[in-house]
This record gives C-alpha cells, structure tokens and sequence, in this order.
C-alpha cells in the first residue's frame, strides 16, 4: 500500500464513517482521522518515491468514464431544473466534447499515477491545513440549524474533498484529472449551496457555469492533445510538446485560471462567501484554487517564451488589479477572498516563470498562503460567531475584548506580508527572477511594475483591517467576555505553529539569513515592550487633540472608491490578455 | 568595528544633518536661524516633559516604528540585501501608519491616510531603484553594490526618480502633504508628546539618514562621489523645499508614480538591451 | 542625574490660541517669526499642538465661545509649561472690559505668567516677554498646573493619572463655576 493510495482512499472511508454517528463520537473521529491523514503525508515526504509504472486496470477507466458521465448529466439536470441556461449550455458543450474525447481516445499509455515534489508538497498543504480546517468545521456547524444527518454530511463533504484533491495532484492522466476537476466543481457546488437559500442557491450556480469552463477548457486541451500529440497524459504531453504548437498547454493554463478565480473568472469565488465559513477556507487555503498554481507548475517546463511572458503577464496584472479591488471593500471575507485572487495570480505568474527560483518562491507561496488563508478565515468564523462581526468597519477596538483573536488576525496579515514569513520571501524571490527575465525580454518591466504596485496594495489592504483591530478608547465600555469554543482557538495554536515551522523551515533551507529572521523579531517585538512597560506608569492619559472641542468624533475607516469604468477597464484587459494567449498559441 | 559605531551614530548623524538643514533653509530665507546643534536640544527637552499618552498601543507602536527604522539603517550600513531592507523599511511605516489609526483623533486618521497614499507613491520607486541596482551588480547586497564601480550613469533615470521621492520621505515641499505642519498639524505625529514624541522625532533623523545612505549608493565604491552627490541633493531638496509649494496628495501621487515610474522602467528596458 | 533644566531655555515649542483676538497680535507674533524677528534662531517652533509646546501664547480678551477650548489645550500641555498673555485684551480685557460676551482677561482662567501689554504688542515685546517666559519655565517643576475655572480633579486608575476629562463643559459642573 503506497502513500498515495491511503491518501485517496482513506478520506473516502472517513467520510463514509462519520456521516453516522451523534456528535461526541463523530468529533473524536473526526480528530482521529486528521491526525492520521497529517501523519501519513508527513511520512510521504520521508519515503523515498519509487518511479514504477502505475497503470490503473481498463475497468477503472470505464468506471471513471462512467462517473464522469454521472456528473456531467447531475450538472445538465441541475441546469434545467433550475433554469439556470448557462448552466446547461456549458453541461451540454462539455458532454459533447467528452464523447469526442473518449471516441478519439489514444492506445499509447504511461503511468497514470506520478508523485513528484511538487506532489508531496501539496499533499502536506492539504492534508495537514485541510485537516485542521476540518476540525474547526466541526465546531462551526454546530451553531448552524440544520439537521444531525446534514451536520454530519458536511464533515463527510469536507472529507471527501480531501480525497479527491489527494488524486488530483497524484494524476498524471489528463482525462481522469478531468474527472477529478469536475468532482471538485461539484463538490463546491454543493458546498456553497449548503444552506439551502435563495442566495445560496444563486451563487452556487455562479461557481458550476464558471467552474464549467475550465471543464470545456480541459477538454478542448485533451481534444488537441490527442488529434496532435497522440496523448492524454502529463508527462508525454510536456516532454514531446512541440514549441510552435502549445495549444494544449494554453487550455489547461485557461482551466487554471478558471479554478484560480483569476479575473475576469473571479466571481464564482466571492460568491462562495455565501457559504458556511469552512467552506471558504477549505476553498481559499488548502483545496480547490491550489489546483490552478499547481496545474502551471506541472505544465511550467513545457512553456515558451510567449506563453510563459503573457501568463506571466497576465498573473500579475491580476495580483495588481484584484489588491486594487480589494481596497474598497468593507465585508472581510470579502477582503480575504480578493487577496485570495491576487496572490493566486501571483502564483501562477511564478510558475509560469519557470526557473528553478520562481518555482520555489511558488511553492513556499502556497504553502504559506494555504496556512495564513486557514488562519484567517478561522477568525472570520469567531469574529462571526462568537461576535456577530462581518464588516470590518465594526470590528472597533476588538483588542479589547479579545486580544487573542487580534494576535492571530495580526500574524495572519503579518504572515502574508512581512519578513520573515513565507510570503514575504516569495514576493523577494518574484521580484528577484522577474528581475532576471527582463534581461531576456524587456516586457517583464511591466510585471514587475505590476507586483511591486500590487504589493503595496496589498499591504495597504492588510493594515487597513488592522488599524480597526487595535483602535483602543481609553473611555471605553466594560471589556465584553465572549467565549470562544477551543474547537475555535486550538486549530487557531496548531497554525500559529505550522507558521513558525514554515518559518524555521524557510531558515534552514537559507532562503534568509540569521539575521534576517530573527533581527526583526526580537528588535521589532521586545524592545518595545521593554520601553513600554518602563515608561507607561509614569505617563498620564490624556484626550486626542481635537482643536480644544469636546465632541467625540466618529471615525470610520478609509476607502479607496474605485471607479466603475476602471473595474470595467480591468476586466476587459485581462479578457483581452486571455484572448491574446489563445491567438498566439494559434498561430 | 567601525559599522558598530556607525550604526550607534546613527540617529547622531541624522540630527546633526537635521540641524544642519534648518540653519541652511534659514540663510536660504536670509534669516540667521536656529543653532546646528537645536534638534539635541529639542530631544533633551523633551526627556524631561512630562509624557501624556492617548492610549498605550499607541505608544508602543511609535517606539517600534523607531527600533524598526534604526534595524533598517543598521542593515544598510552593514550591507544586509537592498530589497529586503526596502520591505523592512516598509513595515517601519506601517507601523506609524497602524499608530495614526489607533487613535481616535481626527488629524492623526488624516495624517496616517496621508501617509498610506505617500506610501503608494514611493514604494514601487524604491522597488524599481533596487531591481535597476540588481541588473547591473547582479546581486541585490549592498555590499557588492557599494564594492562596484559608480552605476549613476547606467542608472541616471532612476537616479532621477529616486530624486523625486527624497522630498516625500523627508517631509518636503512640494511633496510634504502627509505631515502638513500648517494644516494638520503633523498628521500621525500629533497624539505623541513628550519622550514619545521624541522617538518619532528621532525617527525623523534615522530617515534622513537611511535616504543619504541609499543616495550614496548610486556613487559605489567612490567616496568622493558620495560626497558630492549627497551634498548637491542636500542643497537641491533644501531649494526646491523652499521655493515650492505644497501640492495635494491626488496630484502627489499622479506626478510621482506618473513620471517616476515612467522613468524607471524606460531605465530598466535601456538595461535589458545593454 | 542630568540636569535638564538648562536646555529647556533652547528650545521653546509654542502654542498660540487666538481666544477672541482681533487678529492685530496674531499677525505681530507671525511678524517674529518671519525673517526680520527671527525668533526661530532661539530654537522657537510654532506646533500649532498642546502636546509638543512650552510655551502657550493667547491673544484676545477670552470670549465665552472660546473659554472651553482654552481650559482644553491648557489642560492638553505637557509640565512644565508656561502661559504668555498677548496683548493688552488678554491682560486685562482692554477695550472690551466689561462687555457682555468677554471675561475680562486671560487671568480669570488659568495662571498667567508673562504679561505683554500693547494694543497691538510689538514684535520686540514678544520677543522680551518670551526671554522673561523662559527664564520662569527653568524654574518650573513637572507638578499638574490647575487651570482655575472649568477643571476637575485628574482622576487615578492603577495609579496612572488619568487626565482625559479634566476640562469641563461649560454649565457641567455649575458649583464650582458659580464659586469662582
């Protein structure tokens, strides 16, 4: 039994067993199980990969055809029951195409299972931050009205994502890593569904039809694949690709802009607000969008100049555009989702690079981002649960109330912008290897002007929410004592320290120097409070200034209004970009 | 040895360039001015005020933005990687910007605000200059930089933006809208007093001096050219701080980002074809 | 220990508040600083705010409108700090003593510590009376000034002084205003 199959076929059995079961005993499962799934991806890493052959038996190939043809029909029913045209339409264009696919259908085969380091890597990313995500899921659907049996669905939902998330990036098959896209798509169909609304309902709708045109995509890439290069799988497809023809490669790149919300296919992903709050960060950190950095980086090396310069031009006019958005919303899952977009395109861009710096400064990205989005969106579900808090403009002076849930607000911001996090080292090395590449073409000047204005955006952004967090009044009313469940604060610890390992990691593999790490920790936090606590007893309080009047004023926070025309501007460029990549590859 | 005591002297420096400043704007205005040694004087006096804090985030958040800012000159002087000391620099002003929103005062919001939208303007700048100095050394320590023969004239254009956001950093007319002595009253720095005060007051030397510092670099290994360039900067940001009026932020930010962006990338499209 | 005190004389940071001034002093303290007077070569700075000044400068007799705000920025100074009346109206009430909306002088309300006298008072005399305000400031000690209207006690919370609400409203605590 390899670590690959336990990690495909373990979730499923999990999801099967806790779908029974009352509450006690489901949790403690739950817990169980997460802790295993953690532990056998940390072993993975450890094993040494053997490169044997693993060819799936033609009867799970007609299994897996048969499951696709499953799903694309729920899809075209959803569709016409719903009456929701765009829904069909798509359903029907992609049966259409997967029947042309499966008619043209190569002999030639390779092994359908291949387990690199990129592999590994993201099988920690979503098995060890997935799981944690779970384990707050446990305690956020319990606050929700809906029925034993649904609570427990959701869990077996989550578990079920896993799994298919492990295959997905185990495939090297295009055709079954379709299925597997198709599965995700369903899977967050129904997940943002999951509260049965109206609203729900809507959006959910909104992320199939979109979700569906990566599925088209993938398909057209599978159709060209075969009729050119006589091939479904990865590996053959990017060692035989020919550098005039990469038709192929553009519709998976297209398919992972589609799963990576990447503007314009960015709205399915705000809509998935809707859903329970898991379910965005299972969608934002660990999961679903992970596909699209990783699919670029597995067709990374089959990439020429001209696809490899517009993705990359493309990924950063996208990390510029969406940070610019994001600065004018107010809702904070919002706000997280929108940097969500931006640093997946940031992703992209990176792989799309393709050197050896750009593909780590990639990696660390994901890893870092997966971890910091986990953080995040858990104290968006306390702010909403235990506070009643969306909107960032009412979260006043909560380090009064709960300094914990600031710290890790903080250190989630913190995490995604400044040294010596992840995050930070990756945006270093961007801007390090498109600093190369403009000496090889000087159209990178643009993606550079595009991250280095994007990052600032985005650390504009980040600050914006936390200068809400620590606005303390000294005249303030009584400290309000809320209760935050441990199912809440102890996932909150367990990525407080995967930071800090990441951390250490970055360390040890000499992405920063000594000096760099630990300088601005102990600098930037003991020297202060040393000083603080020396100074602040003799110090008087006294009133802000206000010109001498007595009147409080009301502050709210700023806003950078962008204009209509700008949003429609940004848009139509990155349809445009798009439209260019396909042209291009065409001719 | 001698990095040790440079970095010890840091803010010394940067007061005594401070002080230096204010008599040379004075003889500029044909006025006798304060002495050189004033800014020591103001910092001693204000030792021995009485401290009145708004609240204490507030406070501590002042003194990080000084420890953070005197991390990022120590890591100049040591020749520590450029683009890293530009991000550490940009935390430095979060950090005051994080302080002008903690407290509930009106001129601090604007202030802070001000400083975010300066922010905007002067940080892709900064990034530019760093990657323009990469593509010529091919590395991004300062040390290497400063080992390498001058660069100004490879990098003349982004000198030239790098010229437009001295202003901006050190509070200048015509870009000093973000501190605005006249019209909100200091922006960020108003809540503070006393030996709070101090600490952003010193922080103002630490900033003149990291700017001198970058500024010297596009002289390399030539000491002399240092000399020069940052004694005719020093005068030239004295002239204009004096002959200019101060604009508003919008137009800051076109103008800065507008021609100094502009600048830096046909710079840096020039290098990609050397 | 260090002997502070000295310095405090080099470098005066003002506060000027305009209490009801028919603007003829404002624009004389203006004329010191421009380059004729030059106070600024006594290290003088104009802040414009209560939490970094020394030295506070009122001109105008002290109308009711602007009672409140002087008690406030009064109170916002930092010790040790001194108060310069500007101006024979805010010596005195000069020639709106006794008017129905002015309160006769700065002196009714806080302690002043410099007189100027002059209707307009000249730059020369500002500049003599600040040299006599600093002279005053060397000796001051760092103990809470009480302004004598419109103030209450600072309050103690975990023996931090808490001097947010010293300033009263007008008609908020009418006991102590009728007494005075």
């Amino acid at each position: 039994m390899t670590t690959y199959s336990i990690l495909i076929i373990a979730p499923l059995l999990f999801a099967f067993s806790v779908l029974f079961g009352g509450l006690r005993v489901r949790n403690v499962l739950t817990v169980v199980f997460v802790l295993f799934l953690a532990g056998v991806s940390l072993t993975n890493i450890f094993l040494v990969s053997s490169s044997t052959q693993i060819l799936f038996s033609p009867l799970l190939h007609y299994l897996f055809i048969l499951l696709d043809s499953i799903v694309l029909i729920y899809f075209l029913w959803q569709g016409v029951i719903k009456k929701h045209n765009l829904v069909t339409f798509f359903a029907l264009l992609q049966m259409m195409l997967y029947a042309a696919v499966v008619f043209f259908s190569s002999s030639i085969t390779s092994s359908d299972i291949l387990i690199d380091e990129i592999s590994s890597t993201m099988y920690l990313v979503i098995n060890i931050v997935g799981g944690i995500i779970i384990v707050y899921a446990l305690g956020y659907i319990e606050s929700e009205k809906f029925s034993r049996f649904k609570k427990n669905g959701f869990i077996a939902l989550l578990f079920f994502f896993l799994s298919i998330m492990n295959f997905i990036v185990s495939t090297n098959n295009i055709e079954i890593f379709f299925l597997l896209f198709e599965l995700t798509t369903l899977c967050s169909y129904i997940l943002i569904a999951y509260h049965g609304d109206e609203v729900s309902s809507e959006n959910a709708l909104k992320a199939l039809w979109i979700n569906q045109i990566g599925g088209v995509a993938i398909l057209i890439a599978l159709i060209v694949s075969i009729t050119q290069y006589d091939t479904v799988y990865f590996d053959m497809l990017i060692n035989n690709i020919n550098e005039l023809y990469l038709l192929p490669i553009v519709f998976l790149t297209i398919a992972a802009f589609v799963k990576g919300a990447s503007i314009p296919f960015d709205k399915w992903l705000l809509g998935a607000m809707v859903a329970p709050t898991p379910v965005s960060a299972m969608l934002h950190s660990a999961t679903m969008v992970k596909i699209a950095p990783y699919l670029m980086l597995k067709l990374a090396p089959a990439m020429s100049g001209f696809v490899s310069l517009s993705i990359t031009l493309i990924g950063t006019f996208v990390f510029f555009s969406a940070s610019l958005l994001a600065l004018s919303k107010d809702y904070f899952k919002e706000i997280l989702g929108l940097s969500t977009i931006a640093l997946l395109a940031l992703m992209m861009a990176l792989a799309a690079i393709g050197t050896k710096e750009a593909t780590t400064a990639c990696l660390v990205l994901i890893v870092f981002h997966a971890i910091s989005k986990a953080l995040l969106f858990l104290q968006a579900a306390i702010l909403e649960k235990s506070f009643n808090l969306k909107y960032v403009n009412d979260i006043n002076g909560l380090i009064n109330h709960s300094p914990f849930v600031v710290l890790f607000i903080v250190v989630g911001f913190a995490s995604l912008t400044l040294p010596p996090f992840g995050a930070f080292v990756a945006k270093f090395m961007a801007i390090e290897s498109i600093a190369n590449e403009i000496g090889n073409n000087p159209l990178y000047v643009l993606a550079l002007i595009f991250i280095a204005l994007g990052s600032v955006f985005l650390t504009l952004l980040y600050f914006k929410v936390l200068t809400k967090l620590l606005a303390k009044d000294v005249s303030q009313e009584k400290e309000i004592h809320v209760d935050i469940p441990k199912l809440f604060t102890v996932p909150s610890f367990a990525l407080l320290a995967l930071l800090v390992m990441g951390v250490y990691v970055l360390y040890e593999k000499e992405f920063l120097t000594t000096a760099q790490v630990f300088v601005p920790v102990v600098l930037i936090a003991v020297v202060p409070l040393l000083f603080a606590t020396l100074l602040f007893k003799k110090a008087h309080r006294v009133k802000e200034y206000h010109c001498g009047e007595k009147e409080e004023p009301q502050l709210n926070m700023y806003y950078f209004e962008i204009a209509r025309s700008y949003k429609m501007a940004i848009t139509v460029v990155a349809t445009v970009l798009i439209l260019v990549l396909i042209l291009g590859a065409m001719l | 040895m001698i990095e040790v005591i440079l970095i010890i002297v840091a803010p010394i420096i940067g007061g005594l360039i401070y002080g230096l400043e204010r008599v040379v704007r004075a003889r500029m205005q044909r006025r006798q001015g304060p002495p050189i040694l004033q800014p020591f004087y103001d910092m001693l006096k204000l030792i021995d005020k009485q401290a009145l804090i708004v609240n204490p985030y507030h406070s501590i958040l002042g003194i990080m933005h000084f420890v953070t800012l005197w991390v990022v000159v120590a890591f100049v002087v040591l020749g520590q990687n450029l683009l890293y000391i530009i991000f550490l620099h940009l935390l430095s002003a979060i950090f005051l910007i994080i302080a002008g929103f903690s407290a509930k005062s009106i001129y601090s919001h604007i202030g802070a605000n001000r400083e975010l939208q300066a922010m905007i303007a002067y940080e892709p700048i900064l990034i530019m200059t760093a990657v323009g100095f990469y593509m010529i050394n091919g590395s991004f320590d300062i040390s290497v930089i400063r080992n390498n023969t001058s660069e100004i004239a490879g990098l003349f254009l982004i000198f030239l933006a790098f010229l437009m956001i001295i202003p901006i950093k050190l509070k200048k007319s015509p870009f000093d809208a973000t501190e605005a002595h006249q019209e909100i009253v200091g922006g960020v720095e108003i809540e503070y007093s006393g030996i709070f005060f101090e600490f952003l007051y010193m922080a103002k030397w630490l900033e003149y001096v990291f700017i001198y510092l970058l500024l010297m670099l596009f002289a390399g290994d030539s000491l002399i050219l240092g000399a020069v360039l940052s004694v005719t900067v020093f005068l030239l940001v004295n002239l204009v701080d004096n002959s200019t009026a101060r604009i508003k932020m919008k137009h800051l930010i076109k103008i800065v980002l507008g021609i100094g962006l502009s600048l830096s990338m046909i710079n840096l499209i020039g290098l990609s074809y050397v | 220990m260090f002997d502070f005190k000295p310095i405090r004389k080099k470098s005066p940071w003002i506060l000027h508040y305009n209490a009801g001034s028919c603007n003829g002093c404002d624009i004389e303290i203006l004329a010191c600083l421009s380059p004729k007077y030059d106070i600024e070569r006594f290290g003088v700075i104009n802040t414009g705010n209560p939490k970094q000044s020394d030295v506070f400068l009122v001109t105008g007799p002290v109308t009711f409108r602007s009672r409140e705000r002087l008690i406030e920025l009064y109170t916002q100074m930092p010790e040790p700090k001194v108060v310069m009346a500007v101006g024979s109206c805010t010596c005195t009430g000069g020639v709106f003593r006794d008017m129905y909306n002015v309160e006769n002088g700065l002196d009714r309300y806080i302690p002043v510590d410099v007189y100027v006298p002059g209707c307009a008072s000249s730059p020369e005399l500002i500049i003599d009376g600040l040299v006599k305000a600093l002279e005053i400031l060397e000796s001051k000690t760092k103990e809470i000034e009480k302004p004598f209207k419109l103030f209450r006690e600072a309050s103690l919370d975990n023996t931090i002084v808490n001097r947010r609400n010293s300033a009263l409203k007008v008609g908020e605590d009418t006991t102590d205003d009728e007494k005075n």
